[in-house]
C-alpha cells in the first residue's frame, strides 16, 4: 500500500504540484489571459495560420441579442461563453425545426428562440465565465466530424487534447462525447476519454466517469464505446494526420507563450484538423486514460533544449512513444516485435543450463527479420560458421547430399531415406526441405538458443547458404506465436 | 485550565474583547483547517469565507440547530430558485427575491420548531448576525448551481459543511480555544502552517483516490 502511494507520487502529477510547479512557473499572466478568452484566443492562432471554429456572432450586450438577425444564422451552430469554463455554457445545435424558431440539440430536444435569447443572456450575466464577470456570448461554426471518429461519438464532436511542454508533445487522448455527456465533449459530463500514444497516434486505454457516484472523479477504465447502436472497442483506433496534429498542438504552444499547454483540436470532415481551444490549466484525467503519469514525463524534458517544432515531436516520439505496445500486450498478453528487430544468438559453446544466470555467455547481437511467410526459422550459414557450426556443416558436407532436388516430395523421400543417419549425428538436429535461390534443397537444421524481447529460447534454424535473405537471421511462423509484428517499425 | 498569559492580559487591557480576540483565533484555526482540507485532503469547500462563518456560526447556535437551518436555507433556495428561473428577471432582483422568501421559511421554521417544544431556549442570546451568516450559504449554493450542477453544488456543499463541522468541534472545545488564547504564540505557528501548506507539492488525498486505476492495468 505504502509503496503504491510513493510509486504514484513518484509517477502522477497532482493538482498541487501542476499549479506550483508548471501552471505558475510557466504560463504568464498575459499567456493566461489569453488562453481564457476564446475570441482572444481565434486571434491570436490566426496569425499562425492555425484554423478555429469560425465565427458568425459575437454578443456583447443585451442590445445587440435584441437585434440579432436569427435567419442570418445556418441550421447548426453552436453557442459558447467567451470565458467560460469547463464546458460550462455551451450549446450545440444540431438543426432547425422546418417553418419554426426552434433549433434540435444532440439529445434530441429543441430550444426555441426564447429559451435560446435567455441562454445567451446569462452568458452577458457571467453566469458560465470565471470570476462571473460580464461576458461575451460566442454563435460560431459547429465542426463536422471526420467520418473516423464519428463512428465512435455520440452526436457531438470529438476531440483531441494534447498536453505539451517546453515544446514537446508530452500526452494525448481522444475525447468522445457520449449521449450521458449530451454531446459534449467534457469528462466530467460523461465523455469517454481514450489514451493516444504518442508515438504513432493509436489508442490505448480507455476511461469514463463512473455515472451515479457522489464524487465527480470516479473513473472507470472501459473498453468500448457504451451507447452507439454498435458499438466499438476503443483501442487501436488510428488518429488521422496524427503528426499534423502535433505539429498543431506545439504552434499554439509557441503562438500561445503557454510554457504548459493543453489544446484541444477537432477534426472536421472538410477543414482538418480544427483547435477549439488552448487551456492554461489542462485537467489531469488525461493520465488515467493513458495509464501513465504525466510527472515523470516533465521532469524528463524540463531542461532539454528543443530547436525546432520537427524536433520536440522527434523528442516525444522517442522518450513517450510505445505505451500502443505496453497496451497491446496488456490486452492482448502477447509482445509486440518490430519487423527487423535485434536479437541475441549464442555461440554453439555457451552452456545452455547457464544461459539465464550468467550474462558474459558468449552471444551476439544480429538482426532478424520477422518473416510470417516461412515456417522455421532461417539462419546465415556464415553466421552459424561463426557461432561454432563450422564443423556441423562439415559433417553435413560429407552426407553427400545432393545440390538440388527436383520437388519437396523427392527431398522429402530423400531425408525420410537418409533419417538414421542423420540422427546418429550429434550436431545436426534433423534435415529439412528448403527452396533457395528457386531451387529444392536439403539443408540441416540446428537448435541455437536466442535471446528476443528478454526471453531466451532454444529455436530451430535452418542453415541457409542463399546470398538474397535479407537478414543473417530470419524468424518463421514456428517462433513467432505469441508475438504481434509491427510493420511500421524497425528496431 | 490555563492560566492567562502576560500578552493576553496585555491585549484584553487595551480594548480588544475577549469575545474578538476569540473570534480571531477561530478564524485563524479553520481557516488553516480549510487549507488542510483543500491541499492535503483534496475537499472542495466554497471558497475559505464559506466554511469559516458557517463553523463560527454553528459554535454560537450550536451544531444541531445550526445544520437544521443550514438544511433549510438549502431547502428554500433551491425551491426558490427553481420557481424563479421560470420568470425572466435581472440576477440580482431573482438573489434578493431569493433571500426574502428565505427569511419568510426561516422564520416559518423558528415557530414550527418552538411549536413542537423544540426551539432553542436561549435563542435570544444568539446574535442575529449567525443565522445571516448560514443564510448566506445560499447564495454561494445557487451560484455553483447554476454554473456548475447540481450534484457539483451539493458535493461542494457537503465538502463546506463537513469542513465546517470539524472546525466547530476544534473551536468548541474549550481546551483548545484557552490553550490558543492563552499561548498566542500558536498563531504565527498557524502562518508557518499555512505557508508550508502552500508549497505543499504530493499528491492530495483525494487525487491518490482519483489516479488509483493508474498502473493497474500492468499490474495485471
Amino acid at each position: 500500500m505504502i509503496n503504491r502511494i510513493i510509486k504514484l507520487n513518484k509517477e502522477v502529477l497532482g493538482l498541487n504540484r501542476r499549479n506550483q510547479e508548471y501552471v505558475r512557473p510557466y504560463n504568464s499572466p498575459s499567456s493566461k489571459a489569453i488562453a481564457d478568452n476564446k475570441i482572444y484566443t481565434k486571434r491570436v492562432l490566426k496569425k499562425e495560420l492555425i484554423q478555429t471554429p469560425e465565427v458568425y456572432k459575437l454578443i456583447r450586450t443585451k442590445k445587440q441579442l435584441q437585434f440579432l438577425d436569427w435567419d442570418s444564422l445556418p441550421k447548426s451552430f453552436v453557442i459558447k461563453p467567451n470565458q467560460g469554463t469547463g464546458g460550462n455554457g455551451i450549446i450545440v445545435f444540431y438543426g432547425k425545426k422546418k417553418g419554426k424558431m426552434e433549433w434540435i440539440r444532440p439529445n434530441g430536444t429543441t430550444m426555441n428562440q426564447r429559451d435560446i435569447i435567455l441562454h445567451i443572456e446569462n452568458i452577458l450575466d457571467g453566469r458560465f465565465s470565471m470570476g462571473a464577470k460580464n461576458d461575451i456570448a460566442i454563435i460560431e461554426e459547429r465542426v463536422k466530424t471526420d467520418s473516423l471518429l464519428k463512428q465512435y461519438s455520440y452526436k457531438g464532436v470529438p476531440d483531441i487534447r494534447i498536453i505539451c511542454f517546453n515544446q514537446v508533445p508530452v500526452m494525448a487522448m481522444l475525447r468522445l462525447p457520449t449521449k450521458r455527456s449530451n454531446g459534449t465533449a467534457n469528462l466530467h459530463s460523461g465523455a469517454i476519454c481514450t489514451g493516444i500514444d504518442i508515438g504513432t497516434g493509436i489508442t490505448t486505454y480507455s476511461m469514463h466517469n463512473k455515472p451515479h457516484t457522489v464524487f465527480s472523479d470516479t473513473y472507470e477504465l472501459i473498453e468500448s464505446t457504451m451507447d452507439l447502436k454498435t458499438n466499438l472497442p476503443l483501442s487501436g483506433i488510428q488518429i488521422p494526420s496524427w503528426n499534423s496534429l502535433l505539429e498543431i498542438a506545439l504552434k499554439c504552444q509557441k503562438a500561445s507563450g503557454l510554457g504548459y499547454i493543453g489544446v484541444d483540436i477537432a477534426l472536421d470532415a472538410e477543414k482538418g484538423p480544427v483547435v477549439f481551444e488552448v487551456n492554461a490549466r489542462p485537467g489531469l484525467g488525461i493520465q488515467v486514460a493513458n495509464q501513465a503519469g504525466l510527472r515523470w514525463r516533465l521532469e524528463k524534458i524540463k531542461d532539454v533544449k528543443i530547436k525546432s517544432i520537427k524536433h520536440g515531436i522527434r523528442v516525444a516520439k522517442n522518450l513517450f512513444g510505445g505505451e500502443i505496445e505496453e497496451s497491446i500486450e496488456a490486452i492482448s498478453g502477447r509482445k509486440v516485435l518490430n519487423i527487423v528487430e535485434r536479437i541475441y544468438i549464442y555461440d554453439k559453446s555457451a552452456d545452455l543450463t547457464k544461459l539465464e544466470k550468467y550474462k558474459e555467455t558468449k552471444r551476439q547481437l544480429v538482426k532478424a527479420y520477422m518473416d510470417t511467410g516461412v515456417l522455421t526459422s532461417r539462419i546465415d550459414s556464415k553466421l552459424a560458421n561463426r557461432i561454432g557450426y563450422l564443423s556441423a556443416h562439415k559433417e553435413f558436407a560429407k552426407l553427400g547430399i545432393p545440390n538440388k532436388f527436383e520437388n519437396f516430395s523427392d527431398a522429402q523421400e530423400y531425408i525420410d531415406k537418409n533419417e538414421k543417419s542423420i540422427s546418429e549425428s550429434t550436431q545436426i538436429k534433423r534435415l529439412a526441405k528448403i527452396v533457395e535461390e528457386g531451387v529444392v534443397k536439403v539443408r540441416p537444421v540446428f537448435d541455437i538458443p536466442i535471446k528476443i524481447s528478454d526471453k531466451i529460447k532454444i529455436t530451430e534454424f535452418v542453415s541457409t547458404e542463399s546470398s538474397d535473405i535479407l537478414q543473417p537471421i530470419i524468424l518463421g511462423k514456428a517462433d513467432l506465436t505469441g508475438y504481434l509484428i509491427d510493420t511500421s517499425n524497425t528496431f | 485550565m490555563f492560566e492567562t498569559s502576560e500578552l493576553t492580559k496585555w491585549i484584553i487591557e487595551h480594548g480588544v474583547s475577549q469575545m474578538v480576540l476569540e473570534i480571531l483565533i477561530s478564524m485563524c484555526v479553520v481557516s488553516t483547517i480549510v487549507s488542510i482540507a483543500r491541499y492535503v485532503i483534496g475537499n472542495k469547500t466554497y471558497g475559505i469565507y464559506a466554511p469559516i462563518i458557517l463553523a463560527i456560526a454553528y459554535s454560537y447556535t450550536g451544531l444541531k440547530y445550526g445544520l437544521a437551518i443550514t438544511l433549510v436555507v438549502i431547502i428554500t433556495s433551491l425551491l426558490s430558485y427553481s420557481i424563479l428561473k421560470k420568470i425572466r428577471m435581472h440576477y440580482i432582483t431573482r438573489i434578493a427575491t431569493n433571500y426574502t422568501i428565505l427569511s419568510i421559511f426561516l422564520v416559518a421554521f423558528f415557530i414550527l420548531i418552538d411549536s413542537f417544544g423544540l426551539g432553542l431556549e436561549n435563542m435570544s442570546n444568539i446574535p442575529p448576525l449567525a443565522f445571516i451568516c448560514i443564510a448566506a450559504l445560499s447564495d454561494f449554493f445557487i451560484k455553483q448551481y447554476i454554473k456548475k450542477s447540481f450534484k457539483g453544488s451539493i458535493v461542494t456543499l457537503l465538502g463546506t459543511i463537513l469542513v465546517a463541522i470539524f472546525g466547530w468541534f476544534v473551536i468548541t472545545r474549550n481546551f483548545v480555544s484557552e490553550y490558543i488564547l492563552n499561548n498566542l504564540w500558536t498563531i504565527p505557528l498557524l502562518v508557518v502552517i499555512n505557508i508550508l501548506l502552500g508549497m505543499f507539492k504530493g499528491l492530495r488525498i483525494k487525487d491518490l483516490f482519483r489516479f488509483r486505476l493508474i498502473g493497474k492495468e500492468d499490474d495485471k
